[in-house]
């Protein structure tokens, strides 16, 4: 048990939420006003003070550890910060978060840190083009488990619909998710097409928009705010059609509807965050109803074992091949 | 050579226990699909080669010898490619495979010896396999070893 000492009175705290950020800044809105913040020092460390005297009224810190994290502030994040006046203030404390949309960061040490992409989303959208970049599933079963992990639900995105002649069998391939249960959205951003629809998914809620570079999450913001005029770029000449990395920086826009929506820049790769291997087959929600069924119970791993029901769903055409495919795959990396 | 079962494409034979490596200059295939030594084989493909979509990952027996004639076509013909016929132990599925450069010439004999007196023939003309079959004796001994007639080795 910690005691934390109490706030400086003379100072009136308040209450925000991060929409931005780069390095060592933060925009923070509050009451409609904006704040560009920047952090105290105290909340990247985690002050241990003494446990003797509870009820002492002299707190002295014991110990000081850094907090393990890229960066202990995410988008969406509800903040206390001291008002400095000018449009400037310092963050002082992040409270509790309702949810948390992680994954590994991308760091050259032996040590892995925590990235948390959004706090306090409502839902995950990842967004994959018809074509161009061409589709990868298996970077979509990866966010739908993130997803799932983080006790969010998804809203899958096509996006170029306009472009969908070039790609005839996604339909197929989306029939895979369509049966699971996740809802899909098709729309293009040239054309407007699906563009309303998408709307009522999107109203009062967090969204948080998620894909590989050139997809077009950017080109799908402009559509819905077309005010915004973020800047866009045309993904690479050839048949891969690969992104150019235009957006670099994590925003959220304010929804003109109501909501909010979470623009991040192209993910080339996206590891699961604390996942135990046991526990996968439960985010997959097609396996979450036969686990236990196995003949080794909770113990079965679902890959060589006789009598696993998990594989004989599959078998029997009940899991899909790829999705299961990807489950094996994703437990090999955990 | 340093045998490493984890490394990708070796693997370790789940019918003799051998240590197999999937090297191309070994095998002479770009996908190893079954032990050289015993020939068995483990359920992995279903749609393609190699696309190791199959949940079933039963033991894959090897049970006769077909000729591949041309393009996915599987056709006793004189002057095709040798292929072995699989079948799952637990599923029951047929499969056809290349014959891989080291595979063992008489574990294939064996298998065409046993084919012989079993009735996969009729099993895999169901599936529109047709296996060889005793008069295909001098076709499966130049294919293995060049020539019809095999000299007896002598000790």
């Amino acid at each position: 048990m910690s005691i934390e000492p109490s706030n400086d009175i003379r100072v009136p705290d308040r209450v925000g939420v991060v929409f931005r950020k780069t390095i060592g800044q933060y925009t923070v809105h509050a009451n409609g006003r904006e704040l560009d913040c920047t952090l105290s020092s105290l909340i990247r460390k985690n002050l241990i003070y003494s446990t003797a005297d509870p009820t002492s009224m002299r707190t002295r810190v014991q110990k000081v550890k850094e907090v393990e994290h890229v960066d202990p502030i995410a988008i969406g994040d509800r903040v206390r910060f001291v008002d400095a006046g000018q449009g400037r203030g310092m963050v002082t404390e992040v409270l509790p978060r309702l949810s948390t949309f992680s994954r590994p960061a991308v760091t050259t040490g032996q040590h892995v840190f925590e990235q948390v992409i959004a706090a306090n989303a409502d839902q995950i959208v990842p967004i994959f083009a018809a074509a161009s970049p061409t589709p990868k599933w298996g970077l979509l079963d990866r966010y739908l488990v993130a997803a799932e992990a983080a006790g969010l639900p998804s809203v899958i995105v096509i996006t170029k619909l306009d472009l969908a002649w070039k790609n005839p069998e996604i339909d197929q391939e989306l029939n895979v998710y369509r049966k699971i249960g996740y809802p899909i959205h098709r729309v293009s951003s040239n054309t407007g097409e699906g563009i309303e629809e998408l709307k009522s998914l999107l109203q009062g809620k967090m969204s948080v928009l998620v894909g590989k570079s050139g997809v077009g999450k950017t080109s799908l913001l402009n559509a819905i705010m077309p005010g915004l005029g973020l800047r866009v770029k045309a993904v690479s000449d050839g048949e891969l059609g690969k992104g150019r990395h235009t957006t670099t920086h994590y925003e959220m826009f304010q929804l003109d509807f109501g909501g909010t929506l979470l623009d991040t820049p192209g993910m080339r790769e996206f590891g699961l965050w604390n996942i135990q291997p046991d526990e996968l087959a439960d985010l997959f929600p097609e396996m979450a109803g036969h686990i236990g069924q196995c003949k080794f119970g909770l113990s079965c791993q679902h890959d060589r074992e006789p009598g696993c029901a998990i594989r004989k769903a599959v078998m029997d055409g009940n899991i899909d091949p790829y999705r299961y495919k990807s489950y094996m795959n994703l437990r090999g990396e955990l | 050579m340093k045998y490493s079962a984890s490394s990708f494409g070796d693997f370790k034979c789940g019918h003799c226990g051998v240590i197999v490596s999937s090297a191309h200059f070994l095998s002479g295939v770009n996908n190893r699909n079954h032990c050289p030594y015993c020939l068995w084989s483990c359920h992995l493909d279903l749609y393609a080669a190699g696309d190791r979509l199959c949940a079933c990952k039963g033991q894959m027996k090897p049970v006769g010898l077909t000729m591949k004639h041309g393009r996915n076509k599987y056709r006793l013909e004189k002057g095709g490619e040798l292929m072995l016929v699989h079948q799952c132990i637990d599923c029951g599925t047929l499969s056809m495979n290349r014959i891989a450069s080291d595979d063992d010439p008489s574990r294939i004999d064996a298998v065409f010896e046993s084919s012989l007196r079993s009735n996969v023939h009729a099993l895999c003309e169901q599936y529109g396999i047709l296996t060889l079959k005793e008069q295909d004796t001098d076709v499966l001994h130049k294919q293995l070893y060049g020539r019809v007639d095999i000299p007896v080795a002598v000790w």
